[in-house]
């Protein structure tokens, strides 16, 4: 791979305390390197911010429940057609359709297009990982990976119910390995598993999971430990009760309260802080009593999952939500229930300004960032497709830089459950490039245990994005002048030009064998896909390394 | 041995199979039902490799392949039965590179509960989740065993406290029952009007059945049957998953829409992750259009808009009317049995391994569950290795012209 040379540019590389220093950043053979010889490629970048490639953490881009999301919104996509990029070499160009869930190859030229690299889909059933690994090979560029769901899957909660947690720790280790998932994922732990059985009321942390004595906090507490237990390099991500409902502030903070002390991830808090105090039905934002609870916490971390106005489709393993969401907007649903494992539930929806909840949604999303002590442990998301597009980070990252622009906008939107909320007092905060340069790289990376990416010292991914300073932070961020991936120049002077594939980011934990002998009975007893034929098998990349004394396994 | 082998005989995709060879020949197939026998057969595919009729080697087949498209206007890429989704993914990128169409025997078959789906939505489950959960178990219009053999068996076995409804209407009467059906287990009155006649008498003999279960399983068949003497209401789709839905505020429900075998749902899936549409996409302008009536394959055919035909999988298992248009016109046929089936007069003809008997890769189950395939016996070149290697050739020619 060649050397390359970004010259002259004002970088920003929070991972290694380097705050808006003009310095050149050498690459080669796609690492970040102390220095190349003078005749190496030169970009010349003076005057311009170098930040490290984009992470987003939590997305949903390849995954059977996104494909069929895809496959409800021919709409949606006959409307915003892409043709294939003029590339210069390599991969063959593909056109596709955009909307919000683009087709595979249109995810990767439009992800690297605003100067990402790196890409995790936040929710994949094991029973579906072929067909998510299948996307990833069709989505060019970006390095991606998976969170693997778990918190209802029958097995899991047989061993909870059973006193059993040691072997549900050894069952998530060689499930992460048998699906190339990169992390735990636990998706309103026992709620799906409620709904299936047709429960319709709030799953609380002490609720009994039908005729079990499982219970969500008892999910969370083995699942938390399982990830620490075996050194992933990223906690249990989770995506807690009563997601959407008015008052699931208290749920959220006794699901924290449940797993304190203890490493660990709460993703989209924004749809897991709405306080209700009048019980008349009114809601009320309770950003801050989430936000003051991470920020006095460091061993938890949490994304905002904020919502952007316009179109966006939800789509979730949390089924039940996306019945209350159907049942609400009556727009088109699709619920798919997955055998022993979790749920599928997708409702296009359109955040409105003048709609009451949607205008409390942008506000305690934006609250959780204005709030926040530490960008490094409360980071950006959309939640995308649910929350909107990933093409709307830009506007996001304005709304974070400029107050003006903030207020103003906060002045059109439906007011009725803003009253006392901490945004319409007034927050004069506005993020600078750095603090940018953390929630959107540095942060995700950090909390992702991933080493070589968010930053720019040697040795690092050599994934850098190069934009051209505006006053208008949407317009800077979403045409980045530059972007390189693993030394290979993708985006030149605005354009795609090389569409390189990406890499896996997966684990492969070593596991007790004697686990796997449970797990063919239960197989051979409840499952319709043999045991034999569920792991995907060994992956191009290897695996990443774990934490600890537990090796990598088979 | 080969054991855990995957069957695409039909759309359940019986994953249990063993093959037993002998000499390289398949000499049983054990789990599978007849179907699935015969869907396996010997294993002994033919290997040819024509050109206007002549024995030729494959490179030189796909150079022919290249040329064929190279003249073509308005080429039409079709995914025929029998392929993985790895080939599949390769033949969406030829249609892509052609400025082609690109459909599959889906258009042909079972569009009308695609067109459903994407405009409702669904209420489904995967097979496993009946099999485990589902008390009440409805056969809309359907014996299983006919087309499915083994789904009865395999995802909703007689047990005690799953009860059995056997629905059998006229295809004409099907959507009005369907639609009193939702209305009454929505909970609107329905019983005040009173109206008469036979939908409202089954609907209201039906629904107290459907609402006690707690967890209903509606099956129903997606797929067109071929000697359909009695043709099916367009609305039908939508009405099963218009009831599905509604179920669903009362109790829990799916709907179970089978399908036929040959990673048809494959084809759907791969087309909708590259393209954003499951069937029926042109590539005419550069970018993917959806045209699921008039430009489905058999419309395009029809008025003679395809003058180049690359067919990938098993031809003889594309519905009669489709095949009789392909047969008419200048064609590449890669796949199964090529050199056996009614288009083997095509101009160039590359008999491939079949997906799941001579090739491994991925193919999808009814419902979407990704399974693996393992080949149990060697056979002639694969399918998506042919195809990657046609789409290189496409591509370059393509880039020597543009320059």
């Amino acid at each position: 791979m060649s050397q390359l040379r970004i010259a002259g540019g004002i970088v920003h590389d929070p991972a290694n305390g380097i705050d808006g220093e003009v310095r050149d950043i050498c690459m080669d053979d796609g690492r970040i390197v102390a220095d190349v010889p003078k005749g190496a490629t030169t970009i010349d970048a003076r005057g311009m911010v170098v930040m490290p490639g984009g992470v987003d953490m939590h997305s949903h881009v390849a995954s059977g429940s996104v494909n069929l999301a895809r496959r409800l919104l021919p709409e949606e996509h006959d409307r915003d057609p892409m043709r294939a990029p003029a590339l210069v070499d390599g991969e063959p160009p593909r056109s596709g359709t955009g909307g919000t869930v683009p087709s595979t190859f249109t995810t990767g030229y439009r992800y690297a297009g605003l100067g990402y690299t790196t890409v995790f889909d936040a929710a994949v059933a094991p029973l579906t990982a072929r067909a998510s690994h299948a996307e990833f090979d069709d989505t060019p560029i970006v390095d991606g990976g998976f969170f693997v769901l778990m918190g209802n899957d029958e097995y899991l909660l047989r061993q909870i119910d059973a006193g059993e947690r040691d072997r549900a720790r050894e069952y998530a280790a060689w499930l992460l390995g048998a699906a190339g998932g990169y992390a735990i994922k636990v998706v309103n732990p026992g709620g799906i598993e409620r709904w299936k059985q047709g429960a319709r009321d709030r799953t609380d942390l002490d609720t009994a999971i039908g005729a079990t004595r499982v219970t969500p906090r008892a999910i969370l507490e083995t699942l938390v430990d399982a990830g620490n237990a075996l050194g992933l390099p990223h906690a249990a991500h989770i995506h807690c009760n009563n997601l959407g409902v008015p008052g699931n502030v208290a749920t959220t903070l006794d699901s924290m309260r449940a797993v304190g002390g203890r490493r660990a991830h709460f993703t989209h808090l924004q749809f897991h802080s709405y306080a209700a105090p009048d019980k008349g039905g009114g809601w009320r934002s309770g950003a801050r009593d989430v936000i003051e609870y991470v920020n006095a916490h460091k061993e938890i971390s949490g994304d905002v999952g904020q919502v952007m106005f316009g179109a966006a489709t939800t789509l979730t393993a949390d089924g039940p939500v996306e019945y209350m969401l159907h049942k609400s907007s009556g727009r088109k649903w699709v619920n798919v229930d997955l055998e022993l494992e979790t749920g599928c539930g997708i409702v296009p929806h359109t955040y409105k300004e003048k709609a009451a909840v949607s205008a409390l949604q942008w506000v305690v999303g934006l609250e959780l960032f204005l709030l926040s002590a530490d960008p490094w442990r409360m980071v950006l998301s959309t939640d995308h497709p649910n929350g909107g597009s990933f093409l709307s980070y830009p506007e996001l990252i304005r709304l974070l830089m400029d107050r003006t622009y903030r207020d103003e906008h906060l002045k059109r939107v439906n007011q009725k459950w803003l009253g006392g909320s901490a945004l319409a007092d007034g927050i004069a905060r506005e993020y600078t490039l750095n603090e940018i340069a953390i929630v959107t790289r540095a942060g995700p990376a950090r909390l992702l245990g991933l080493r070589g990416k968010g930053h720019l010292g040697a040795g690092a991914d050599a994934d850098v994005t190069v934009y051209v300073p505006d006053a208008d932070r949407s317009r800077m961020f979403a045409t980045p002048r530059y972007v390189v991936k693993g030394g290979t120049l993708v985006v030149e002077e605005g354009q795609l030009r090389r569409a390189p594939a990406g890499r896996r980011l997966h684990v492969r934990p070593s596991y007790d064998a004697a686990v796997t002998r449970d797990l063919k009975r239960f197989f051979d007893d409840r499952s319709t896909v043999s045991f034999e034929n569920y792991p995907v098998g060994t992956l191009r990349d290897a695996p990443a390394a774990l934490d600890g004394e537990r090796g990598s396994g088979r | 041995m080969t054991a855990h082998v995957t069957c695409l005989g039909c759309g359940c995709a019986c994953d249990d199979i063993e093959i037993v060879t002998r000499d390289g020949v398949i000499g049983d197939a054990k789990n599978a039902c007849e179907l699935g026998v015969r869907w396996f057969g010997d294993g002994r595919v033919p290997a040819r490799c024509r050109v206007a009729g002549r024995d030729v080697s494959v490179d030189a087949a796909l150079a022919a392949a290249a040329d064929l498209f190279a003249r073509a206007t308005r080429p039409l890429v079709y995914l025929a039965p029998d392929i993985s989704c790895e080939a599949q993914r390769e033949a969406a990128g030829i249609a892509d590179a052609l400025g082609a169409a690109l459909d599959s025997v889906t258009s042909a078959t079972a569009m009308p509960s695609i067109l459903a789906a994407q405009e409702r939505g669904r209420a489904s489950a995967t097979l496993g989740e009946i099999r485990n959960r589902a008390d009440v178990v409805v056969l809309w219009c359907l014996d299983p065993a006919v087309a499915y053999p083994r789904y009865l068996s395999r995802y909703a076995p007689e047990s005690a406290g799953r009860t059995f409804i056997r629905v059998d209407i006229a295809a004409a009467d099907e959507v009005a029952t369907l639609t009193v059906l939702a209305a009454i287990v929505s909970g609107h009155a329905v019983d005040k009007a009173s109206p008469t006649g036979p939908a409202w008498a089954r609907a209201r003999e039906l629904a107290p059945r459907l609402l006690a279960g707690r967890y209903v399983a509606i099956v129903a068949d997606a797929e067109a049957a071929a000697d359909d003497t009695e043709p099916r209401d367009p609305g039908r789709a939508s009405a099963l998953i218009a009831l599905a839905q509604a179920l669903n505020g009362p109790t829990r429900a799916a709907l179970s829409l089978l399908r036929a075998g040959g990673n048809r749902s494959g084809a759907d899936a791969v087309m909708t992750s590259q393209t954003g549409y499951p069937m029926s996409v042109d590539f005419a302008h550069g970018y993917p259009l959806y045209r699921p009536h008039d430009g489905a394959a058999e419309a395009r055919l029809a008025r003679g808009d395809v003058d180049a035909l690359l067919l990938i999988g098993a031809a003889a298992l594309v519905p009669a009317d489709v095949l009789a248009q392909m047969a008419r016109v200048p064609r590449v046929v890669i796949g199964p049995r090529s050199s056996e089936s009614p288009l083997n007069q095509g101009d160039v003809v590359i008999d491939t391994g079949i997906a799941g008997i001579h090739e491994g890769g991925t193919a999808l189950r009814m419902d979407d569950v990704p399974l693996p395939l393992r080949p149990s016996v060697t056979g002639p070149p694969d399918a998506a290795g042919v195809a990657r290697a046609l789409g290189r050739l496409v591509r370059s020619r393509r880039e020597v012209s543009a320059r």
